[in-house]
């Protein structure tokens, strides 16, 4: 494997081993010239594909993702070229990529709010049309859908047709102070209720807050309030192939209320300005009771640099409402170009097949990454470092629901933000908010020509 | 008689060739700077038109344009948020120029004054403009971090209880205006310093001489002489100012709601988080439109200053 920034690494001193070796077989005298090439045609390793570049995001999980590729790189003599971007400059190089007579990468990751668009366009290679007998292992998590692309429905929906894999599986789980709870005796909730209850006994601020929210930006975490009321912000009818906007819904009000009701009384005084950053900053501080957030979170708890609440923080499913509970997910798919050789599109599609074999997670998720197979949960939810939250992760599957998946969601989700945020500092009431709301996300779903059920 | 008369011809054609030449020869050695410009303005200008009246998309892996007329206008008096980001935005340019122009001529006439040490002032002063902005931000988002950031924890041992900066919709854009100054104040400062500098000495000295108080030469003299140093400053800070986003996206991110929006960011979420390329480009040239406006206001003062001199 190799990064973009190229630096002497153990495979180019093998190589250059090899040629070396090679070049003294090739002058030697007495040797056949089918026994030099034979010889030196062994000595070029193994590899069976074509070369390969990814280009992958720089993340929390990009060392358990390097792991990864080196393994495969080791297990197959098969070459493998990272280019490395920050987040903010993937989605610019992927379109890039896809555009051009041939890209410059074999494999795009997309992440879950932009894949869609690859998907729709045909800008990445449907699986099949690479390898017709494709069979995607039912062990591999498809979370809501997210790897297939019905044209007719114009979204992910199970009759679809594959076009990514995934590769990270960042789903939301509930974070609590196992110490804590074990010490006053208190049930892991599994409602919102339950987490009030739970709250109430543990907020004494401002040294131990019972509950925060992410409320900078709310739009990830609050969608599953939503969801575990029964609501959604658009929902699909496959049927008839009819958008509708929940937000109206009087699910939606009583989830918005439950959503405001934890972040106001029981998060911290700033809590209209909670990112991720800040609710992992303030549990492992030692000073947070519980958290809804993201599960890759899960990590920094147990490093010592970061955390004095080390061994002392649990993990469940994240609680639900009265339609049971919901975690939604975040997750990012890898997808081949369309605008690349056959042999190419071939090797890429080896490496991704060999990444999402049972080996290749178990290393991966050892490793620091988010594996994407339920296998591998159950596995390592018996494993003494990180089963307290691979067993949750693991047990979430049955729960996870999309974010809206349209080119259209980027707006969405902004009016989602925008609005609930208005909410959380009292600009408007919910009421007004949701209303709002709604009436933004339909005007985007008719101006992007979808057929969508009138406003309730 | 008739070949010398062609001859003749050609020598006063090409007399009259190289005298327009020589007449003219200041706008024909402008003309490969006219033309690079031309190439390099008037092209993506007209391409910022040309997307602003269209809607672009990706397909297939190419760039499909799509005529769309005035659409975007509709849109434009629909967009909520518009009208918040650009009342901000001219906020945040009045007080933020209004302050560092005020500090930083001050500055500039006390290190002006200094007689030891002015050296380590300006280099002091223009620590805050070296650094770049996107540290700016995150030291600025960790010190007003009301959990954890260091002026709360400052306030608190005084027994005070730290306001919350960036979570309360009235304090946000107050506390990106704070760093602005803190940030900016240096480069008025420098420009103003150039300015004082610059003035002769021997008008404020002849005027004390003749009886003026310290009040009188500085309203009398310095003043109108720095005027159009004051100007130029104020155009560049107030254009630099208009397009405002780093700071704004790192401490607050528009938020709460919209109460810090402006409008740089809001074109950098529509354009690139959204990918409404064709809104984006309209909106990214009523910015335009409006900072020209500043401009000439600018330059109609300094004409007008001139003309009063």
């Amino acid at each position: 494997m190799s990064r973009s920034n190229p630096k002497l690494t153990r495979r180019h001193l093998l190589k250059g081993a090899a040629a070396a070796t090679g070049a003294l077989l090739a002058s030697a005298p007495g040797v056949s010239f089918a026994q030099k090439a034979s010889t030196i045609n062994f000595l070029r390793h193994r590899a069976q594909v074509e070369p390969i570049t990814i280009l992958i995001n720089d993340s929390p999980w990009f060392p358990g993702f390097e792991v990864l590729v080196n393994n495969y790189v080791d297990a197959t003599g098969n070459d493998v070229n990272l280019n490395v971007t920050p987040f903010a400059g993937m989605l610019e190089k992927s379109r890039n990529a896809v555009q051009g007579n041939e890209s410059e990468f074999d494999i795009l990751n997309l992440n879950e709010q932009w894949y869609m668009q690859f998907y729709a366009g045909g800008l990445v290679k449907p699986i099949k049309e690479i390898k017709p007998d494709f069979e995607l292992d039912p062990n591999v998590i498809e979370y809501d859908s997210s790897t297939r692309w019905d044209p007719n429905v114009r979204y992910s929906t199970p009759d679809g047709e594959i076009y990514g894999l995934p590769i990270n599986g960042n789903i939301q789980l509930f974070f609590y102070r196992r110490d804590l709870f074990e010490a006053e005796g208190v049930a892991v909730p599994t409602t919102w209720d339950e987490v009030e209850a739970a709250a109430q006994v543990f907020h004494d601020p401002p040294q131990m807050h019972g509950f925060t929210i992410r409320s900078k930006p709310p739009n990830w975490e609050y969608q599953a309030y939503l969801e575990s009321y029964g609501t959604s912000v658009i929902r699909l009818d496959v049927e008839t192939g009819e958008w509708s906007v929940g937000l109206t819904a009087p699910e939606a009000l009583e989830a918005t209320n439950v959503w405001l009701n934890l972040g106001r009384n029981y998060g911290p005084a700033n809590y209209a300005d909670m990112g991720q950053a800040e609710n992992l900053a303030l549990m492992a501080s030692g000073r947070l009771a519980m958290a809804h957030m993201v599960g890759a979170a899960a990590p920094n708890f147990d490093n010592e640099d970061q955390s004095v609440v080390v061994g002392n923080v649990g993990a469940d499913v994240v609680p639900g409402g009265p339609a049971g509970r919901a975690t939604m997910s975040g997750i990012w798919v890898m997808g081949i170009p369309h605008n690349l050789p056959e042999a190419r599109q071939v090797a890429a599609l080896t490496f991704l097949e060999w990444a999402l074999s049972k080996e290749a997670q178990l290393d991966y998720a050892l490793a620091g990454a988010i594996p994407v197979r339920q296998d591998v949960y159950e596995e390592l939810a018996g494993d003494e470092k990180l089963g307290w939250w691979m067993k949750a992760m693991g047990d979430s599957t049955p729960y996870i629901k999309a974010q809206p998946r349209l080119a259209e969601t980027p707006q969405i989700v902004e009016v989602v933000d925008r609005r609930m945020s208005q909410a959380i500092i009292d600009e408007l009431s919910p009421e007004e908010a949701l209303q709002e709301a709604a009436e933004e996300i339909q005007a985007i779903l008719e101006g992007g020509g979808y057929n969508v059920t009138p406003l309730e | 008689m008739m070949a010398t008369s062609a001859v003749d011809m050609t020598r006063q054609q090409r007399w009259r060739l190289s005298t327009f030449l020589d007449a003219n020869f200041q706008y024909w050695a402008l003309a490969p700077i006219l033309i690079f410009l031309a190439v390099l303005t008037l092209y993506p200008v007209g391409q910022l038109l040309r997307m602003s009246v269209s809607d672009l998309a990706f397909v297939k892996g190419k760039l499909e344009w799509t005529y769309v007329g005035l659409d975007h206008f509709q849109t434009l008096r629909n967009d909520p948020v518009v009208p918040d980001a650009l009342k901000n935005t001219l906020l945040f340019v009045v007080v933020v120029v209004c302050v560092e122009a005020v500090l930083g001529l001050l500055l500039a006439i006390l290190v002006s004054r200094a007689r030891r040490f002015a050296w380590f002032y300006r280099s002091v002063y223009m620590i805050p403009l070296l650094i770049p902005p996107i540290a700016i931000g995150t030291i600025w988002r960790l010190m007003y971090d009301y959990n954890y950031g260091i002026i709360n924890q400052i306030l608190f041992e005084l027994g005070l209880t730290g306001p919350l900066w960036t979570a309360n919709p009235d304090l946000a854009l107050v506390s990106v205006m704070i760093v602005d100054v803190w940030h900016w104040t240096s480069f008025l400062f420098l420009i103003m310093l150039a300015g004082v500098e610059s003035l002769p000495y021997e008008l404020s000295e002849a005027a004390r001489v003749d009886g003026a108080n310290e009040v009188q030469v500085y309203r009398h003299i310095f003043f109108p002489l720095l005027r159009p140093t004051i100007i130029v400053a104020l155009m560049l800070r107030t254009i630099l100012a208009f397009k405002v986003f780093d700071q704004i996206f790192l401490l607050t991110g528009g938020g709460p709601g919209t109460s810090s929006e402006v409008i740089s960011l809001y074109i950098y979420k529509v354009y690139f988080v959204q990918t409404r390329l064709g809104y984006g480009a309209l909106l990214a040239l009523l910015t335009a439109v409006i900072m020209s406006v500043f401009v000439v206001f600018y330059q109609w003062l300094n004409n007008y200053v001139n003309r009063q001199r």
